[in-house]
């Protein structure tokens, strides 16, 4: 956009490039040097030996499989439907459940927690997963129908012709041809469901099953206030995602951006 | 995508292929309203046998409840904050990365990061960061500028570090749509307008600007969406306060239904959520129907 042709302006504009920039490393630079407070690295041993980092890792990671499994399937499927296929009173169902768009999650706190009460879901990942999941759907299937619209129906014609079911058009046509949205949804499915707090927080009340997003919550406990070694936990959280992200930046800035339509 | 007619009326019925997601999906969030609006017309605190019905009280409660403006109001000054300023950083973010500056990745990436991590996880970071104890002060102290960072505990500031760690956050993704918005602008366009004399600022104004008039409806969309969402960030950093100067509907809606066990009124406050998600959704599609003109 700036098209700095003299040496002058090109200095000025990574200069305030980098200016601009400083802020958004500041939290990152705080995060780890106040890890390195009072006890310096053995924080880090301190915050591993506890043993539940693992634990809650683990958790996190069966909660975004399952949420992304859920997720995947119904959106993949209800895409194809909604783009493709006959279907009666279909702008009706799609309205209703595109109704939830902007549906925030804290609505369905009071009516969750009475229901998972009476039905012992306490403590299961299911309490997590199952509102995750439907949450996110609303949006993902929006994604994927706009997504198979895309797609000429020629090609699902063609293969009618070839005697083709409309199952295997789907596994051998649309499948393939979706997995760009596909990724995106997963990617965007797999830092919503990694990310989220409020559910955990409401449902999951043994440690054994908590996730990621309450270790700092944890280790206030566990250690009681030192913020040394909460830090450092949370550096221990963030590794991962951002090496995630730095593999995988065109996937995550494509998931991201998907949000906008 | 009118042109492409679906399936001839010989393909199977397709209704096996949205109805699991549907009852899914359908299911779970409507079950959930409609009780919530059921629970709203009680007194209960969820565990008792008892339940007294009050009818609509709750809802008079709600509205004469200073607490709950508050909230309503932190969401509007909240949402307008955020949109300017992250958006405005997004915009020039993307137009000097856009132009041949060195190290461009690892800006971007620095830029992107805090997208992606989750607000619990960087709650205790803001927390230190913004007191007394953290590097901020370090710094005044090294200027001898004389500050107390005590800015989280003041109800005059607390909002607003709670709009810089929201904006720290979605600056990336005002970034990422900006960016790929500014792709799809037409190059000859840029150089005429060079041509006819106008300097950067004035092209990024008064072309690149309108041009990405879609992408910044989608960011008012998805933060409209995101304020009256908001529940971790406030609730892990302030836990509402001071004195409620910085409640959002979430933490008021968690804090009296779980903590204190007033379901019923939790669930009126969410039904008056709702209502504001819904106008919020109806004012969004409006918008899209202007910009696509």
């Amino acid at each position: 956009m700036f098209e700095t042709r003299s040496l002058k302006s090109k200095i000025v504009l990574q200069v305030v490039l980098l200016l601009l920039t400083i802020p958004y490393a500041i939290p990152l630079v705080q995060m780890f040097l106040g890890s390195l407070g009072g006890t310096g690295f053995l924080n880090y041993k301190a915050v591993w030996d506890t043993g539940v980092v693992p634990v809650y890792f683990r958790n996190s990671l069966i909660i975004s499989a399952g949420v992304i499994a859920l997720v995947y399937i119904f959106s993949m499927t209800a895409g194809f439907g909604f783009a493709k296929l006959r279907i009666f009173g279909k702008e009706v169902f799609f309205w209703l459940i595109l109704v939830a768009l902007t549906l925030p999650e804290v609505i369905l706190l009071s009516p969750l927690f009475v229901t998972f009460q009476k039905l012992h879901m306490f403590n299961t990942f299911w309490a997590v997963i199952l509102p995750t999941a439907a949450l996110q759907l609303p949006f993902t299937i929006l994604l994927a129908r706009n997504f198979n619209s895309g797609i000429p129906s020629q090609l699902m014609e063609a293969a009618r012709m070839d005697g083709a079911s409309v199952f295997s058009t789907f596994w051998h046509i649309i499948l393939p041809l979706t997995k760009p949205i596909a990724a995106s949804i997963i990617v965007l499915t797999l830092i919503n469901s990694w990310n989220t707090y409020l559910l955990p927080l409401l449902f999951l009340q043994s440690s054994d099953m908590q996730t990621v997003t309450l270790l700092p919550q944890y280790f206030q406990g566990e250690f009681t206030n030192d913020q040394t070694k909460i830090l450092a936990s949370a550096v221990l959280t963030a590794i991962p995602v951002i090496i995630v992200y730095l593999f995988m930046q065109k996937s995550f800035e494509k998931g991201m951006s998907a949000g906008a339509l | 995508m009118k042109k492409n007619k679906t399936l001839g009326s010989t393909m199977t019925n397709g209704l096996p292929w949205i109805l699991p997601a549907f009852i899914f999906v359908a299911g779970l969030i409507y079950y959930s309203i409609f009780y919530t609006f059921d629970l709203s017309t009680l007194d209960w605190n969820g565990l008792d046998p008892i339940q007294t019905n009050v009818g609509m009280s709750n809802y008079d409660k709600a509205l004469s409840d200073w607490i709950f403006w508050k909230a309503i109001k932190n969401t509007v000054v909240f949402f307008l904050v955020t949109f300017v300023i992250q958006n405005f950083l997004g915009f020039i973010f993307a137009a000097i990365l856009h132009s041949n500056v060195k190290l461009a990745t690892l800006h971007k990436c620095l830029i992107f990061i805090p997208t992606i991590l989750a607000p619990a996880t960087m709650a205790p970071v803001f927390r230190l960061l913004f007191s007394p104890q953290g590097m901020l002060q370090d710094l005044f102290d090294a200027l001898h500028l004389g500050i107390t960072v005590d800015w989280l505990a003041q109800p005059n500031s607390a909002l607003f570090i709670l709009m810089i760690v929201t904006i720290w956050q979605f600056t990336g993704m005002s970034f990422i749509l900006y960016y790929a918005a500014m792709s799809q602008i037409d190059k000859e366009m840029l150089e005429a307008s060079h041509l006819d004399g106008a300097g950067k600022f004035r092209t990024l104004w008064s072309i690149v600007l309108p041009n990405c008039q879609s992408t910044t409806v989608s960011l008012a969309m998805l933060g409209i969406i995101g304020s009256l969402k908001t529940f971790d960030v406030p609730y892990l950093i302030t836990t509402g306060g001071p004195n409620h100067a910085t409640e959002f509907l979430g933490t008021y809606i968690f804090k009296q239904g779980i903590r204190q066990s007033h379901l019923g009124y939790a669930a009126a406050i969410s039904v008056l959520l709702l209502i504001l998600a819904i106008c919020g959704a109806i004012l969004i599609s409006r918008m899209n129907k202007g910009g696509e003109k």
